[in-house]
């Protein structure tokens, strides 16, 4: 009785509230547009051509480059973070764990608004940097590709290291006991066992913060001044604005495309590891 | 009396007044209607208000549209979306003879071309979009046109709205064409008009622009009257300057969407805000000018002669105010807008 | 290298609970805007106090938070149960949903659950608010859990199948105190998700149910008033005392 309850809550649940929509979406991306509606037929491939668009190409390939730089930044701070949360004790890093949340209960939005006030050319560091008297004029942080990916990095840092924290959680000390028995060096160890071993939390922290980044339309309007846009304020504008639902709706699918080929990417080097290194490993 | 029955006879009151009077469903943008009112009115009439929110007129429409003008009582659309809302069916005609306050109301104000004898809205707040320049920078002596912000100088210094209609509207006027345009040859030209102040641009303002002048990240740019005349009053450096091609005008409307459900309060609701008390309390908490002349006259007298809140007559027929132009020169002008705003 | 490391998480910390002390900061501050300081003030606490509108978004926030992060941890960790233990059709379907939601950009998932609302036609409110918030909340949840059930041995319940335990009774008397942990952990992270959510939920409410991004929002036109801070400043008070209750609850426990 449980048993087939619970496989068609689950498949009902996903079903109906993720699959059918994704699939309404794919399907509105193939219409025409139309002013009224999702869009109306004839079938066309319109929108995907519009994508070739060079406008539309370079805010792709704008938003891509912000998002791979959001993501490299994350890697840099957050790995060594990680490194050190998961070697304190377990009552100081579940304390710090809980610690890196908190400040997601007071709504990321509100957060944003207070970036603005510490790049502000009256702002903190300017102020700071002016006192110091590093500098005499401020300089032009905010509205500046600079505050999108300050504001980027600073709301999706933690996304990135959760995952990255337990997969130094899983790490075996023996391994590195084991590696330093057979004489290796320091940093052997590291780029032998250490690195290969956390590669699924890196990836999987990489996935959950690459792509988010390029839809918080909110960061791009508030901080980068509306102007360097991301994907996200493209698609925004067009179902609000615009209203051109199909292509809203193509650019969304060509998002979750990429988000397909990642995760598969995702997938094949999991796998690889899981040959190499005989763990059975998944942090996802 | 334990908490307990005296919650609950709380809530029995609660129920029995909010069963009295109904409720009447408002959308319209946080605060902007003054602290209280929405509380004397409820206490007056036993209706109760639910107050949704909206960040901009695009996602109140788009709302309203996909949900069919269902689930909103009141909305406050800006001028062009009211002829917009009207020609789609999706407003709900005035009752007047509910609407004990319309007299009250400024004639030049009503009965213009996008709503032809106010069948279907009445004006609430109107304001203008002109200059704003924070004379600690930028002596507001050299900035009287549009075309100054073209000033090769201000490089990566101005403030723009994020408004497409809006910064258009500079382009028009500097090039002497008519805001509501819909010939595609002029849009044209607007847009490479535009094209060449995008150096100049450092923000698309999505939230209040009022802030960065405060703050001090601009010193100049487009801004609302109600914005300059706050931020003219916590700082009196900030000034607001009418280009001497003319401002942008618009007006905040209150209509009936044609699905609401609760017809005869949104009336009662609209007839309550048109009050010259409240009208009067409105202007005063939240900076624009209110067409409401008894409500006008019951201001004090710096608030009345505020030119940034209430403009000189030749000021306004300077201007232009907004209105619909059709899917097709919209479907351009975001166009434009898109790639304007993308910096290609 | 040890101190380096240290000092770079002191660092980061810093820098997240910078933006959240400028906000408490302001909300003492006499001035309206937070640009300067004119003086220690708790009038904004006080109008915060009276803004009922505010207050009752704020409210809807936790409601909602609450709900979703409660029904998300309940459905999640049966999926993950279901994955892991029973064989059926579309599971890799399922698996694959999950994935597309975690994954999803905010503003995609926001828009094909506000097409789907509107194709089954739920009122864009409390229901729409409540189901998108659960369903991108689920997968963490699933992976949370997942992740445990995966290191515990099998031949446990199995054990307690032959010895004719039925379903409900594995998964009440063994499963879940085995994975207690993870479902905490799942719960507390469906939570931070849903009280943090901006966009979807901008894409998804309706009238008469509003809920603090939204509120904020659309202050647009008259700017963020202050009192958002004070309650910025208060709920953050707020979970600092939460997390120091946990730290001696757990220290009590540790010792005991």
């Amino acid at each position: 009785m449980l048993r087939p309850a619970i496989i068609i809550l689950t498949l009902g649940w996903l079903g109906l509230f993720v699959l059918a929509p994704h699939l309404l979406v794919v399907l509105t991306s193939l219409m025409t547009p139309h002013p009224q509606h999702l869009g109306t037929y004839p079938f066309t491939l319109d929108a995907y051509v519009q994508l070739l668009d060079p406008l539309y190409a370079s805010v792709l390939l704008d938003s891509l480059g912000l998002a791979a730089l959001t993501t490299l930044i994350c890697l840099l701070l957050g790995y060594p973070f990680a490194y050190t949360i998961a070697g304190l004790s377990t009552r100081w890093r579940a304390l710090l764990l809980f610690l890196l949340i908190v400040p997601f209960w007071t709504n990321s939005l509100i957060r944003t608004y207070a970036i603005k006030l510490i790049l502000g050319n009256k702002g903190l560091i300017n102020g700071s940097l002016m006192n110091l008297g590093l500098i005499d004029q401020p300089l032009q942080l905010l509205y500046t590709p600079f505050a999108v990916v300050f504001g980027l990095v600073y709301i999706l840092f933690p996304f990135f290291v959760l995952p990255l924290v337990s997969s130094f959680d899983k790490l075996d000390p023996g391994l590195l006991e084991a590696a330093n028995d057979l004489g290796a060096s320091r940093w052997q160890r590291f780029r032998h066992v250490v690195l290969p071993l956390t590669m699924p939390g890196v990836i999987a922290g990489s996935l959950i913060v690459f792509l988010p980044a390029m839809g918080m339309f909110y960061v791009a309007d508030l901080l980068g001044g509306a102007k360097n846009l991301l994907l996200g304020n493209v698609i925004k504008n067009q179902f609000l604005l615009v209203r051109d639902w199909p292509f809203g709706a193509a650019l969304s699918v060509t998002l979750i495309l990429l988000m397909a080929g990642l995760l598969l990417l995702y997938a094949w080097s999991n796998r690889r590891i899981h040959r190499r290194g005989g763990l059975d490993d998944e942090n996802l | 009396m334990t908490i307990r029955t005296l919650s609950a006879s709380l809530l029995f009151l609660f129920s029995l007044s909010a069963f009295a009077g109904g409720k009447v469903v408002v959308y319209n943008w946080a605060e902007y209607i003054p602290d209280g009112v929405l509380d004397d009115f409820t206490k007056e009439t036993g209706i109760q208000v639910e107050y949704s929110t909206y960040e901009n007129n695009e996602v109140m429409y788009a709302k309203l549209q996909l949900q069919k003008g269902k689930g909103y009582d009141v909305v406050v659309p800006s001028t062009y979306l009211v002829s917009k809302m009207r020609n789609e069916g999706l407003l709900h005609p005035l009752d007047k003879t509910k609407l004990t306050n319309l007299k009250h109301l400024d004639p030049d104000l009503l009965d213009k071309p996008y709503d032809p004898g106010n069948q279907f809205s009445l004006p609430y707040l109107w304001g203008s979009t002109a200059i704003g320049v924070n004379s600690e920078a930028v002596d507001p002596k050299t900035i009287t046109a549009w075309q100054d912000l073209w000033d090769p100088k201000w490089q990566g210094k101005l403030l723009l709205t994020d408004d497409v209609r809006e910064v258009f509207h500079m382009a028009y006027k500097v090039l002497g064409f008519s805001t509501n345009t819909t010939d595609p040859e002029q849009i044209r030209q607007a847009y490479e008009k535009l094209q060449t102040l995008m150096p100049n641009v450092l923000v698309f303002n999505a939230d209040a622009p009022r802030e960065p002048f405060l703050a001090g990240d601009v010193n100049l740019g487009m801004i609302w009257s109600g914005e300059a005349a706050m931020a003219n009053a916590e700082n009196p450096a900030i000034h607001y300057v009418y280009p001497s091609e003319g401002a942008g005008f618009w007006i905040d409307s209150l209509v009936i969407p044609a699905g609401a459900e609760n017809v005869a309060n949104a009336h009662a609701f609209i007839d309550y805000m048109l009050r010259p008390e409240v009208a009067a309390k409105t202007v005063e908490a939240i900076g624009y000018a209110s067409p409401n002349l008894a409500g006008k006259a019951l201001l004090d007298e710096a608030t009345r002669t505020n030119p940034i809140i209430f403009p000189a007559e030749d000021v306004i027929r300077n201007g232009e105010f907004q209105q619909d132009i059709g899917p097709a020169a919209v479907e351009l002008l975001n166009g434009y807008w898109e790639k304007l705003k993308t910096g290609r | 290298m040890k101190i380096f490391n240290r000092s770079l998480v002191v660092l980061l910390f810093l820098i997240l609970y910078l933006p959240i002390g400028v906000l408490v900061v302001n909300s003492f501050n006499a001035s309206r805007y937070g640009h300067s300081w004119k003086g220690f003030s708790l009038q904004w606490y006080e109008k915060l106090w009276h803004n009922e509108a505010l207050m009752q978004a704020f409210f809807n926030s936790l409601t909602i938070a609450t709900l979703a992060a409660t029904i998300a941890t309940i459905l999640g960790t049966l999926m993950a149960l279901a994955i892991y233990r029973y064989r059926f059709r579309f599971k890799a379907m399922a698996t694959g949903m999950l994935f597309v939601v975690m994954m999803s950009p905010d503003i995609v998932l926001a828009i094909t659950f506000l097409v789907i609302f509107l194709a089954v036609g739920i009122t864009l409110g409390f229901w729409s608010l409540l189901i998108a918030h659960i369903t991108f909340c689920l997968p963490f949840v699933v992976i949370t859990v997942y992740a445990q059930l995966k290191d515990f041995d099998p031949n446990l319940l199995e054990a307690a199948q032959d010895l004719g335990a039925s379903e409900s009774r594995i998964l009440l008397r063994i499963i879940l105190p085995l994975v207690l942990q993870a479902v905490v952990a799942g719960w507390l992270l469906s939570f931070t998700l849903s009280l943090d959510d901006v966009i979807i939920s901008s894409f998804v409410t309706g009238p008469g149910y509003e809920i603090l991004p939204i509120r904020i929002f659309s202050m647009v036109k008259v700017g963020v008033s202050p009192e958002v801070n004070a309650l910025a400043a208060l709920l953050l008070a707020l979970s600092l005392l939460l997390v120091t209750i946990a730290t001696l609850l757990t220290r009590n426990k540790a010792k005991s």
